[in-house]
């Protein structure tokens, strides 16, 4: 009983560690991203709350939280409430099966350094990644305005299509590291990391990424020149705030899994594992920041070409590649 | 048939390397701007002078011999497009036309400038002082005495009256600009 | 009918028209400055410049000197033209003064905007500007001859259409003015014209100087009420007040123009003492709640004395809407009245002459200026209904003759003939004119009225202009009568009745019992009426006895006051309730020929901004309402007094009327441009003597107060501009009279009358009837003005001449 109560507190521990971290490096990815994208445009950014800065995430999550809700009279209440919690949650959930370092050995028993070591992990998060385009869709819908229709139901548009090259370029990975299991996904990657030998699945599972996170260039549910802002135009206070975390812990997601995939996850030399895992992250957002700070929106069906005609034929034959390469060597 | 396929092949490769020369030119000069430092002039540490004509604040401006210069002719709150302007009109015991009372509401003012381009008189101007926000929107609308000045602005020269041919204190018939003196009704003289 | 080609459109008019009114009928704009429809062409201004580049003429013409002839092709547009006119501009414009911001024509001038368009924008010549010396015209017309462009429109209008003299050209070559000989008042009541009609600012509005420009303006078509003959005007509002009339075009009523009574007779509606606020026992409350009050107590005092103690007294100043809806409450309340006539004459006039028109008898106004004969019997146009007098001129302007029967010494713009008749003999004479029977008259006029009959006979579309204030209902059914048997001898006869006041014969229209006020004051003295109920009434000033009014007043319970207007009987109320002006509310008035017409409000109401300012900024409050914007039009508090809804809208308002009065059954499809009423053939009423007491021996002499143009019309007579032309109390007494006296013009007449002394300015004429005294009502008669339609006897005895030292 003592055992299962400390493995409790254990889990209960690496939860509160991950949640923490996940949440405040959102809050400061905002931050840095401003900061970034003011430098990339030869601005200064944001620097009056605190010094540099350093306080703009408290404050904008104050304004945030002390703003009014607004639900509109001809909203469908109930789901547009709930649309911002799905949006939030379904990114922070993905980060209970992100391996964050090697276990740990107390006592005897080893501790793994991952909340949940699922044997479909690969499955779960993609689930979840699906999971979350109800979040938009239903946002949009329940809004009753026809801006956040459209913008919702792009987002669902672009979601399911790019899941595909997103499942498809990943295959050549499962193949390689022989599990679902993220855990021995990380493992697999001991001796070199999957993008050496993987470089175009790298590559399109890095752009369907950037469009599932739904960022510039792929941000035609937000699309501020013609939608205003998409899905979430007519939300407002916190709930705008849920949507707005989950963009940016969809960042850290996306740079997790791209570390876990190809990168050899928390692997590296001199630094221990959850130091390196975290720079992968940020190293991964920052790129997003600087794609964001230089290309401009795609135009829809340029989107749905690039997804349809170019990325699932690419995975597609990289899976045959990676076949044959297993078979013969 | 082969040389086709071949030039066809080129061709693509052209497009490729287009393509990645300008996403390469693209990340290029966004990453070289991210190392140039920010041109931004930080505005309550650092306040630019700015150019005489630049556009906020309005002023009511004088005559050179320091009298009113409006004339409440109503043009600059018929041309103001958010109508933020309004005034009364009234005869003074000199016989100039001036203004009773005038207002401007500037919650609602969006310093276009078209007033003072309609003014007639040079009478009213724009300004470069714009730091003129307050707290209570009523403190925002300006009547007479908050906006006449004593002198005149950027047109140092032009007063109406010396040119108007109305008579007034300081002028009669035919002693303004380029006057005759007035006509004698009952005389036949040529 | 030639037809002509006019910048490619092709059109066909009638014979003898200019090209200039050809292109207009087209909707081809030429500009003009001279040209006026109404004045003609002079061909002075040479800016109607067009060219003909086919036909009888060609080359560059004035288009107003040029007779549209058949095979015409005339361009407008024509760079030639316009290069010409470019050029006239440019000449114009060399001694235009450089005053345009301070000149209250700017925004309407039409120097301005041909000059705009002719793209004329620097003066090239470089030599010095002309300039005059300005006059004073008087307290309506500001004059700055500066302005000039020597259009002459002014002149000929003062002078050849309305016949003035005081106002014209004088100089040579250069040195063209515009002026009176030495400044001073103009004479004409019809001067305030000039401001419309000159194309630039040499004369523009006194009283609204510096008021505002055109652009800024609240501008509907509005209604005039000054008088019975509902002028079209055009009503500009301001910052919730009435800046100025003018005159806008009727093609049935006045034409282009406006009498100065009518043009300056609104400022009632801006005045400070306006009520503006409901009363209730000296106290201001919300005109609602004085609404809710009056209606309480009038039920209280339904209760304890019965509906019938209750009486309503309207007028014919208030619309029809508030009459209807006045009838309406009285009937089903059991309510005395409404009493719509101040005294029994007035209204036996008024309704005899409602009675008796009908839509094959009136003629408009328009009309008028086309009959070739015009008979007046009883009527002063310029006094009563000055637009009328000016319609008159045109017709005598193109030859019509123009008779009098009256016992005024008559002046008026034009030539006529007048008979002098003392007002119990006009019916006599109009007798002998229509049956040539001249044994009741005296035969000093026999060889007279032959003459005129002669006249009559002889002409095609002869006008009978009948008064309805000092004649009486005989006269006035023997008007119709002649009239009638004209029209069956084969002319094409029409009858034209003045009315007293805008609304008279809408009130009559819907007054089928003919109550007055004089009964209804000696019911109050019975003690049988116990609340009254004073609707926009100027019972103050025409009810001729005004002791015996107050003591009556002073009888009653209940006094309620629902005006528009600050009146004497108003402070005397216990509750007063506040009612909209006709600028405010709208309403439909029917003028004297049965022609019902709409004026819209002009603005939503509330107290002016110059008065909340206190003349200077409008006071820093944020509200959402209007300052006294809660007011009601009078018929709704008509319904609230009762306790009852009113229609919710005035759409439905109109259908309402038109379906509970049989009389204004059209009132449903009321259109704008106005529909005409007329009283079924059953209610027309027979002729019936009630001319009041008539003079019983040589030594009495019959007192007539009658209508000025100044001074009279209680509405008009509150205007601060016009309190200046006004009429001096005088007394006019036929010369032969005088010699009884042994008095010479402009002695002071002493007069002893029941109701107290009054002291007169005696005057002499020859044309007035002998044994009968003339007074022109206006403010400065110290103890009351007349009453309308009133008579008095005055023996010899109670008339004192002071010798003028």
């Amino acid at each position: 009983m003592w055992l299962w109560t400390l493995g409790y507190f254990i889990l209960m521990a690496k939860i509160t560690l991950v949640l923490t971290v996940v949440l405040l490096l959102a809050a400061y990815l905002v931050l840095v991203e401003r900061k970034l994208l003011g430098r990339f445009q030869a601005r200064i950014g944001p620097n009056r709350a605190g010094i540099f800065g350093i306080l703009q995430p408290i404050a904008d999550g104050i304004k945030l939280l002390v703003k009014e809700d607004v639900v509109l009279d001809g909203a469908e209440r109930g789901i547009f409430q709930l649309a911002p919690v799905i949006v939030a949650s379904m990114a922070l959930l993905t980060f209970a099966i992100i391996p964050f370092g090697k276990p740990i050995i107390i006592g005897g028993h080893e501790i793994p350094m991952v909340i949940s070591d699922i044997n479909v992990g690969l499955l779960y998060a993609f689930a979840l990644t699906s999971l979350s385009v109800y979040g938009v869709a239903l946002g949009g819908w329940a809004s009753n305005s026809k801006y956040a229709l459209l913008g919702g139901i792009r987002g669902a548009a672009q979601m399911i299509s790019y899941e595909l090259a997103l499942g498809l370029s990943i295959v050549p990975v499962v193949m390689m590291a022989g599990s679902f299991s993220l855990v021995e996904i990380v493992n697999a990657q001991a001796k070199w990391p999957f993008i050496i030998v993987q470089p175009l699945a790298f590559i399109i599972f890095f752009i369907s990424a950037l469009a599932e996170s739904k960022r510039i260039p792929f941000d035609m549910p937000e699309a501020e020149a013609e939608l205003g802002a998409g899905y979430h135009i007519e939300y407002s206070g916190m709930r705008f705030g849920l949507f707005f975390l989950g963009e940016y812990v969809q960042m850290q997601v996306l740079g997790a899994l791209i570390a876990v995939f190809f990168l050899g996850g928390w692997r590296g030399p001199f630094l221990p594992g959850p130091i390196w895992l975290l720079i992968k992250i940020i190293g991964f957002s920052i790129i997003m920041v600087w794609i964001r700070a230089t290309l401009p929106r795609f135009r829809y069906d340029q989107l749905m070409t690039l997804g349809w005609k170019i990325l699932i034929p690419a995975a597609l034959i990289n899976i045959v590649i990676t076949g044959v390469f297993i078979v013969a060597f | 048939m082969q040389p086709i396929i071949v030039i066809g092949f080129l061709n693509n490769m052209k497009v490729l390397i287009e393509i990645a020369y300008a996403l390469y030119m693209g990340f290029y000069t966004t990453l070289k701007n991210l190392f140039r430092g920010p041109f931004t002039e930080e505005y309550p540490e650092y306040k630019r002078p700015l150019p005489a004509r630049s556009r906020a604040q309005i002023i009511l401006t004088s005559d050179p011999d320091g009298q009113e210069r409006c004339v409440a002719c109503y043009l600059c709150s018929a041309v103001c497009p958010v109508d933020c302007i309004s005034m009364q009109a009234a005869e003074a015991d000199s016989g100039r036309r001036y203004a009773k009372w005038f207002r401007i509401n500037f919650g609602r003012c969006i310093f276009c400038g078209l007033c003072e381009e309609a003014c007639p008189t040079s009478a009213i101007q724009l300004t470069p002082f714009f730091e003129n926000s307050k707290r209570d929107i009523l403190k925002m609308v300006y009547e007479k005495a908050d906006l006449q000045v004593d002198h005149c602005g950027k047109d140092k020269n032009y007063n109406f009256y010396a040119y108007a041919g109305i008579v007034t204190k300081s002028a009669g018939k035919g002693e303004h600009v380029k006057e005759e003196k007035p006509v004698d009704v009952r005389t036949n003289m040529p | 009918m030639p037809k002509l080609i006019i910048d490619n459109r092709e059109i066909e008019v009638p014979e003898g028209i200019k090209v200039i009114e050809a292109a207009d009928r087209a909707g081809i704009y030429i500009p003009r400055f001279c040209y006026y429809a109404e004045l003609g062409a002079v061909g002075a201004c040479r800016i109607c410049a067009v060219k003909f580049v086919d036909g009888p003429v060609k080359g560059i013409e004035m288009s107003c000197m040029i007779n549209a002839q058949d095979g015409m092709v005339v361009s407008t547009t024509d760079p030639e033209a316009r290069d010409f006119r470019r050029h006239v501009i440019e000449w114009l414009m060399m001694n235009h003064p450089h005053d345009c911001p301070v000149c209250d024509e700017g925004g309407h001038c039409l120097l301005q905007d041909l000059t705009e368009s002719c793209d004329h924008g620097i003066r090239r010549y470089k030599g010095k500007k002309r300039t005059y010396v300005d006059q004073y015209l008087g307290p309506l017309i500001q004059h700055e001859e500066n302005r000039c462009i020597q259009c002459y429109r002014c002149s000929r209008y003062y002078q050849e259409f309305a016949g003035y003299k005081d106002l014209g050209v004088m100089g040579i070559a250069q040195r063209i003015y515009f002026g009176r000989y030495a400044a001073g008042v103009l004479e004409s009541p019809f001067s305030g014209n000039i401001i419309d009609l000159c194309p630039t600012g040499v004369y523009t509005d006194k009283p609204s100087r510096y008021t505002g420009r055109r652009w800024d303006y609240e501008r509907v078509p509005g209604i005039c009420i000054n008088c019975s003959l509902g002028c079209h005007i055009t009503v500009s509002a301001r910052y919730r007040e009435i800046v100025y009339l003018e005159g806008r075009y009727s093609g049935k009523v006045n034409g282009s123009f406006i009498c100065d009574r009518g043009r300056y007779g609104f400022f009632y509606a801006n005045l400070e003492e306006r009520p503006r606020q409901g009363r209730v026992r000296g106290e201001d409350v919300p005109s609602g709640r004085a609404i809710t009050m009056a209606a309480q107590r009038v039920k209280e005092v339904s209760e304890s004395h019965g509906a019938a103690a209750i009486a309503v007294i309207g007028s014919g100043r208030s619309s029809l809407e508030t009459i209807a809806a006045l009838t309406h409450v009285c009937k089903v309340q059991g309510w005395r009245g409404p009493v719509l006539f101040d005294s029994r004459v007035s209204s036996e006039s008024v309704r005899t002459a409602v009675s008796c028109i009908a839509q094959e008898l009136a003629v408009s106004m328009k009309e008028i200026e086309s009959a070739d004969f015009i008979l007046t019997v009883g009527a002063d146009p310029i006094n009563e209904a000055p637009m009328l007098a000016m319609a008159m001129r045109q017709a005598w302007r193109k030859g019509a003759g123009v008779a009098a029967i009256d016992c005024r010494s008559l002046d008026w713009p034009f030539q006529f003939e007048q008979v002098t008749a003392a007002p119990d003999d006009m019916a006599d004479f109009l007798a002998a004119l229509e049956n040539s029977e001249t044994t009741v008259i005296s035969d000093r006029f026999v060889a007279q009225i032959k003459s005129i009959a002669a006249k009559i006979r002889a002409c095609h579309r002869p006008v009978v202009v009948c008064g309805t204030e000092i004649t009486d209902s005989k006269i006035i059914y023997g008007a119709a009568g002649f009239v009638k048997a004209m029209r069956q001898a084969g002319q094409e006869a029409g009858l034209f009745y003045t009315l007293p006041a805008a609304n008279s014969y809408g009130a009559a229209l819907l007054d089928e019992i003919g109550e007055t006020a004089e009964d209804l004051i000696e019911r109050i003295e019975s003690g049988e009426i116990k609340a009254l109920v004073i609707v926009e009434s100027d019972l103050w000033d025409t009810f001729s006895d005004r002791q015996r009014l107050i003591q009556a007043l002073e009888q009653l319970e209940l006094l309620v006051v629902a005006d528009f207007m600050a009146t004497e009987i108003l402070h005397r109320a216990d509750i007063i309730i506040p009612t909209l002006s006709i600028f405010e509310a709208g309403g439909i008035y029917v003028n004297q020929e049965g022609r019902a017409q709409w004026s819209p409000p002009a603005y939503a109401g509330g107290t002016p901004i110059k008065i909340t300012g206190q003349g200077g900024h409008p006071p820093r409050i944020i509200r959402p309402d209007i300052p006294a914007g809660d007011i009601s039009p009078a018929w709704r508090m008509a319904w609230w007094l009762a306790d009852r809804q009113p229609p919710a809208s005035h759409d439905l308002l109109l259908d309402w009327m038109g379906k509970t009065f049989p009389v204004l059954e059209k009132a449903a499809n009321f259109t704008s441009e106005g529909i005409r009423l007329y009283l079924p053939e059953a209610r027309r009423k027979t002729a019936r003597e009630t001319g009041g007491r008539k003079i019983q021996s040589l030594g009495e002499y019959l007192l007539l107060p009658v209508a000025a143009v100044f001074g009279d019309e209680p509405m008009a007579q509150r205007s601060p501009c016009l309190e200046g032309y006004a009429k001096h109390p005088e007394m006019w007494m036929a010369a032969s009279d005088a010699r009884l006296f042994d008095a010479s013009d402009g002695d002071a007449a002493r007069l002893q009358l029941p109701y107290g002394p009054l002291e007169l300015t005696l005057r002499l004429s020859e044309r007035i009837a002998p044994g009968t005294l003339i007074v022109y009502r206006c403010p400065d008669l110290f103890w009351q003005q007349f009453a309308r339609s009133s008579r008095f006897i005055v023996p010899k005895d109670r008339i004192r001449i002071e010798k003028k030292a």
